[in-house]
């Protein structure tokens, strides 16, 4: 009975210590040079014993005020799987001269056991610290601990100052191998306000503030300071999972947005974010967005000629959305604004995706058809947090267009989306729409479109053991969209159809005709005439054949047992085959395969086949649908099962058999 | 003659300056258009050596792009660092119709660091344009200068280096001094140098090639070396980084490397020389005590790369890395080397070009650049040990497929020494699997399954070792992806680090729905565990002889206990194809409730004709059909 008392005792004493004290380079214990894994962990190759920073904003040496902030972190080497956390990056941003970031009062250390079993100590030579210009916007500061072994323990500390107030530090208690302790302090002089906001699934064990009087003065203008201590303890590693969304939305993180200041000269208040009505206002007056999108009429020369003949708004906002997608090439950039405005953007053929999706919105509010903008934030980029707004969150931006009531969400960045399609990258959560002459709203961002194909199959089988025949497949919403992407990889039609007979094995093809490959708007058509070499002969009393001659599915795409985090595809999927074989004289139908008909729960998905046999033949017919994005985690196990069912229901062969 | 020639030359230089190239599209000849993105309409590319220090790298080009997948092609990449530095570079872009659209120079390109991923420090950028038009097809035309402060490294010309790239050009001058003195060498192309003099009285050298047909992908090449064309230039007298040199052949370069950045760069603290007579203490063999030694530093150090200057080529000092426990491959091999010495083991250090794909030095051919990594040699008498010496884990005296069957240089105090590392052959490089399976009447699988692998394919599992076996689990279900359900009870590893390798897989295993029962039948996969599921890709109308990199067996027997009272009215699997590069035999008996599954395919590294790629495809298919055969039983 005396541990758990004890246990409470280091608690009590830790925390006063913890609310205001850094802990002390270079100290170790015996206990942590001896400790062989991580007993909460025993998976982990490294475990973090205790990691600590700190931001405050104060006057720096060249009397700038600015955000200063301190890491420092103690690691547990426990093998060599882990000596990737012994080579340390740390970027920071240097574009503009008079405004650069600045990392410095680097130190670093290695405990270790050498061959004898001593305990050494290493330090880290600061002329071993490199510099290194990145690119443009970006340097990084970059060094290797020494003498780094199985049992080693690193540390290191450096500090990170910015003079850009809306960039306060980021604090992230979760990271891919586990923590003991994390603990995060802030000071915060009342000059400056920001709303703060956790993420992720732990709670903090420690969450303590209080004023700290007088702790900032600038030329006679003093305030207060909170003083702010977050704090986590035993801290899981998080574990990716496979066809997840961004792990940024479920890693446990504490972040800072600049809601208002202070100026120090005036005394006024700047309100930098206070509500929607607000960040409305700043794009609308922003050069990167609002401004763009009022240059309707400097659109206008390079529109008319686009637009003429087209008798309907619908066709004229697809030549608009079509001339964009081909004259402005997207340079890789995702962004929520204009670099250089549309106007170059059109000139230069190339832009961010702000060029390229703000030229489209108020190319097709010239031609008179109305259209906002959408702000959002990618897959990758996270969800948009919905407390308060954020300008900074959203990475991305599409176009909204509404044509007699429908809307239509477009992005002319890749040449091969049709009208109306979404990439993937964009369905994530919801979008803001922001026109300039209504208040913003929130939208869903979500498929409007399947991914969707059919297949018909008319097959014969020859005396001579082969299979030929015909097989037409309509692609349809995103399958005709990666179809069309996998085509262009080739040169021309024919060199993709040449590598898809190479890579067939025992099917050649003896005729393609694919069409629609450029009418986005149709679905994607593929006919081939085939043939199998499926049998060496028809000299066998049985012939056993499996009708899911395209795509079977072998192994199941899920193993865990159980997930965390949910099954996110972006879109539904439906996928259809029907076959038609015609057999010859002497042969018949043994023994057929029972239809299957199985289903997720919540008309999440099905799978159905049937058989019927003909005569001289049989026809067969498939449906795989699931008709949701997105799966809970309460949904996998429903969702895995579906899967073996499939796998099962695939292995089933046909048996032919001679007549005698 | 020489003179008539270089009147030639200088009126065809005075004819391209004047002459306006037309750039217009339908100009390029339907022959070059087949399986071509991009077509280069011309490209001129001048090395002049100034002098020892001072090389100037002209490149003049025009390249025409036909379609989306061009863009990757006509993407102009300038590397560049301290002792390369960028001139100037300038550039245009045309239409289809060959008209002026836009103009581009030195400030459109972004700047970027270029050091790879593995390395922490490498003093190397890259200058990057990308150009972009509303429509295909574009020409890009641009010309830049370089200089280079050293006469050691050209770079190799090859003029059609990229797939689905057409050449309608392309030419490469080498201008020096009459006293500079080169050896070139070409491969894939017949012998065309035309040499000359300036009017300056400069040497020059001049390729040229025209009319090449875009290359396309395919699989089973041998090394992009062997079928491009390609010119190599090595000078006689060079400088590099300040140091100068002299050399003909692998010999006095080995020496040169020996004398100039390898030699008195080994001294030791003496602790650490006290500490290698400890661990060696009482060992007699000299291979032993290599071992030690070789072990000792595996565990003492880690591999970062830094580079920087002569640093490329030159290993930090052995007590450095005594004392910070990192380097990169050279240094980790001179240290290595330096703590043999203290043991009075004499080791070379070799120069090799490491990857998957076997590359040797040039036996005719000796430049400094072939080389990309650094190994050690141990030269005792009937037995040459090569070591790896980057890695934490490889077994002393395995170099596994990074290194192994290559031509690489030692250099020695003597000189350089051409010497060949180790081959793992096919029946080397085996994995052995036995597995006792039982299926039961709903289905379930239950069994365990013992793999040995052996010479490369011992690699293939080393990194699981160090996994925890939660991990080790996960990532099991993943290979053996056949079996869904997969359930591992219990998996273990044995290593036998010898010379030639050897880990033992031992796995327990279930699976419900194994087998599909219905109608009074049993479906199962014959083979769920070694599964051959892509065939190769067909070529019609190939043109590379077919390459084997690297041979291999596999060996695979399942003895499965089925529920009584089944047989099979189909005829049961029996296939056993014998080629030149490969064997394969599949075959099941079923006697009572035992099924017997013996599958065994060998793949035998090597090249040979094009022709026998049809077999090669049919083979892979025999493979994959065999391996997709599912038993079908019923029920008496």
């Amino acid at each position: 009975m005396i541990k758990p008392l004890f246990n409470l005792l280091i608690l009590t004493l830790f925390s006063t210590i913890a609310s205001a004290q850094n802990f002390a380079f270079g100290d170790y214990s015996q206990k942590e040079m001896d400790m062989k894994r991580y007993d909460a962990d025993t998976s982990a190759h490294a475990v973090v014993l205790n990691e600590y920073g700190t931001s405050t904003i104060n006057e720096v040496a060249d009397e700038r005020i600015k955000i200063i902030y301190e890491y420092h972190v103690k690691i547990k080497i426990l093998d060599a799987k882990a000596f990737d956390k012994g080579t340390v990056e740390i970027p920071f941003y240097t574009e503009s001269d008079d405004s650069y970031e600045n990392v410095s009062e680097i130190k670093g250390i290695t405990t270790y056991k050498d061959d004898d079993g001593i305990i050494q100590r290493a330090e880290l030579n600061p002329s071993k610290v490199i510099t290194v210009k990145e690119n443009k916007y970006w340097s990084s500061l970059k060094f290797a601990l020494p003498n780094l072994r199985s049992g080693a323990i690193i540390e290191y500390t450096y500090q990170h100052t910015t003079p850009f107030w809306d960039k306060f530090h980021a604090w992230h208690f979760q990271d891919d191998i586990p923590k003991i302790t994390s603990m995060y302090e802030v000071h915060i002089p009342a000059f400056w306000s920001y709303n703060v906001l956790l993420r992720g699934s732990l709670r903090l064990t420690k969450n303590t503030s209080k004023l700290e009087t007088g702790c900032f003065s600038r030329r006679g203008a003093t305030c207060d300071c909170s003083h702010i201590v977050y704090g986590m303890e035993n801290i899981p590693a998080f574990v990716e999972e496979d066809y997840m969304t961004s792990p940024k939305n479920f890693l446990s993180a504490i972040y800072f947005n600049l809601f208002e200041y202070t100026n120090l000269n005036t005394g006024s208040k700047i309100l930098v974010t206070k509500d929607w009505k607000d960040i409305d206002y700043n794009l609308k007056h922003a050069d990167y967005f609002g401004s763009q999108l009022r240059r309707k009429d400097l659109l206008k020369q390079y529109i008319t000629p686009v637009i003429t003949g087209q008798a309907t708004e619908l066709a004229k906002a697809k030549a608009i959305y079509a001339y964009i997608q081909k004259n402005i090439k997207w340079n890789g950039l995702n962004s929520r604004g204009s670099d250089d405005g549309i106007r170059k953007a059109l000139d230069k053929h190339t832009g961010n995706v702000a060029d390229v999706n703000l030229a489209l919105v108020t190319a097709l509010n010239s031609a008179g058809i109305n259209t906002e903008a959408v702000l959002l934030s990618t897959r990758t980029n996270g969800l948009i947090n919905k407390l308060y707004p954020v300008e900074n969150e959203f990475n991305y931006v599409i176009a909204r267009t509404t044509i007699n009531g429908t809307s239509y969400l477009l992005d002319a960045t890749d040449p091969l989306l049709s009208f109306g399609l979404l990439p993937l990258k964009c369905l994530n959560d919801q979008g803001r729409v922001m026109s300039l002459d209504k208040p913003s709203y929130w939208i869903d961002l979500v498929a409007e479109h399947r991914k969707k194909s059919t297949s018909s199959l008319d097959l014969t089988l020859q005396n001579d053991g082969k299979i030929r025949g015909t097989i037409t497949t309509y692609s349809i919403g995103y399958q005709a969209y990666e179809k069309r992407k996998a085509i262009k990889k080739f040169n021309t039609i024919d060199e993709y159809v040449e590598n898809l007979d190479e890579q067939m094995g025992k099917i050649k093809i003896l005729k393609s005709e694919v069409q629609n490959l450029d009418s986005l708007d149709l679905p994607l058509s593929e006919k081939y005439e085939i043939e199998i070499n499926a049998f060496d002969n028809l000299n066998h009393t049985r012939l056993a054949f499996n009708p899911f001659i395209f795509d079977r599915l072998i192994a199941n795409p899920f193993k865990l047992n159980e997930r965390n985090y949910p099954v996110d595809w972006g879109m539904p999927s439906d996928n259809r085959v029907i076959l038609t074989m015609h057999l010859p004289e002497n042969y018949v139908v043994e023994n057929f395969p029972q239809g299957v008909a199985i289903s997720l729960p919540n008309t999440g998905g099905k799978f159905i086949t049937t058989f019927n046999v003909e005569d001289n033949g049989f026809t067969f017919s498939n449906m795989t649908q699931f008709s949701k994005s997105i799966y809970i985690p309460e949904e996998y196990p429903y969702l895995k099962e579906f899967y073996n069912k499939i796998i099962s229901a695939e292995k089933a062969e046909i048996i032919f058999k001679k007549k005698s | 003659m020489r003179v008539i020639c270089t009147t030639f030359c200088l009126l065809m230089l005075i004819m391209f300056a004047n002459a306006q190239a037309d750039y217009n599209v339908s100009l390029i000849s339907k022959d070059l258009l087949p399986y071509a993105s991009a077509v280069i309409r011309n490209k001129d590319v001048t090395i002049e050596v100034k002098d020892a220090d001072n090389t100037i790298y002209h490149i003049k080009t025009a390249l025409t792009v036909l379609n989306k997948n061009g863009d990757d092609i006509a993407r102009v990449v300038i590397w560049h660092n301290r002792s390369n530095i960028i001139r100037y570079v300038k550039g245009a872009l045309y239409n289809e119709f060959g008209q002026l659209t836009s103009k581009f120079a030195e400030k459109d390109f972004a700047d970027v660091n270029a050091a790879s991923d593995m390395s922490l420090f490498e003093d190397s950028r890259v200058k990057h344009y990308t150009p972009s038009t509303g429509s295909y097809p574009y020409t890009i035309e641009y010309e830049c200068e370089l200089r280079s402060k050293q006469s050691l490294n050209f770079d190799d010309w090859q003029p059609n280096e990229a797939v689905g790239l057409a050449v309608e050009k392309s030419s490469f001058t080498f201008i020096c001094k009459p006293e500079f003195n080169i050896r070139y060498k070409e491969i894939n192309l017949p012998p065309s140098v035309i040499t000359g003099t300036t009017k300056d009285g400069l040497k020059t050298y001049t390729w040229q090639v025209t009319n090449l047909k875009a290359i396309k992908e395919e699989p089973y090449s041998p090394n992009r070396d062997k079928y491009l064309s390609t010119v190599k230039i090595a000078p006689e007298n060079f400088k590099y980084e300040g140091i100068s040199g002299t050399f003909t052949n692998w010999k006095e370069l080995g020496k040169w490397t020996y004398d100039k950045l390898l030699a008195n760069r080994q001294a030791l603290p003496p602790e650490t020389v006290q500490q290698v007579n400890t661990i060696t203490n009482g060992i007699a063999d000299p291979k032993l005590k290599a071992k030690k030694i070789y072990e000792y530093m595996q565990n003492k150090t880690r591999y970062i790369s830094v580079q920087i200057g002569i640093g490329g080529y030159q290993p930090f000092l052995a007590s450095e890395v005594d004392r910070l426990n990192y380097g990169d491959c050279k240094a980790l091999v001179n240290y290595t080397q330096a703590l043999l010495k203290a043991a009075n083991i004499q080791s070379w250090y070799c120069v090799v070009d490491a990857g998957s794909r076997k590359v040797s030095l040039l036996n005719d051919f000796a430049s400094m650049s072939q080389g990309n990594h650094v190994i050690l040699c141990l030269p005792f008498k009937n037995d040459t040990t090569f070591l790896e010496c980057t890695s934490q884990k490889i077994p002393f005296g395995f170099l596994s497929d990074f290194t192994d069957d290559r031509t690489v240089l030692a250099c020695t105090p003597e000189g350089g020494k051409l010497m060949h590392t180790p081959k793992y052959t096919a029946q080397i490089n085996s994995q052995v699997r036995k597995a006792g399976f039982t299926v039961d009447t709903n289905g379930m699988l239950t069994g365990d399954v013992t793999t040995i692998f052996k010479g490369t394919q011992y690699d293939n599992h080393d990194d699981l070792l160090d996994e925890p076996v939660n991990e080790q689990i996960k990532i099991l279900q993943k290979r053996y992806n056949a079996i869904n359900n997969l359930d591992i009870g219990k998996c273990n590893y044995k290593q036998e680090k010898n010379e030639l390798p050897a880990a033992t897989e031992t796995i327990k295993l279930s699976a419900r729905d194994f087998a599909t029962t219905e109608n009074g039948k049993l479906y199962f996969s014959i083979n769920p565990l070694n599964r051959t599921i892509k065939t190769v890709r067909d070529v019609r109308n190939r043109s590379n002889p077919v390459y084997i990199n690297s041979g291999y067996t596999d060996e695979d027997e399942i003895t499965y206990t089925l529920p009584t009272g089944y047989h099979s009215d189909l005829s049961p699997l029996n296939v056993s194809v014998e080629k030149p590069f490969g064997t394969f035999k599949a075959t099941m008996v079923l006697n009572g409730d035992k099924l017997i599954f013996k599958r065994t395919l060998q793949v035998i590294d090597g090249t040979y004709s094009k022709d026998s790629y049809h077999d090669l495809v049919e083979f892979y298919q025999t493979v994959v059909d065999a391996d997709n055969y599912n038993v079908t039983l019923v029920k008496n």
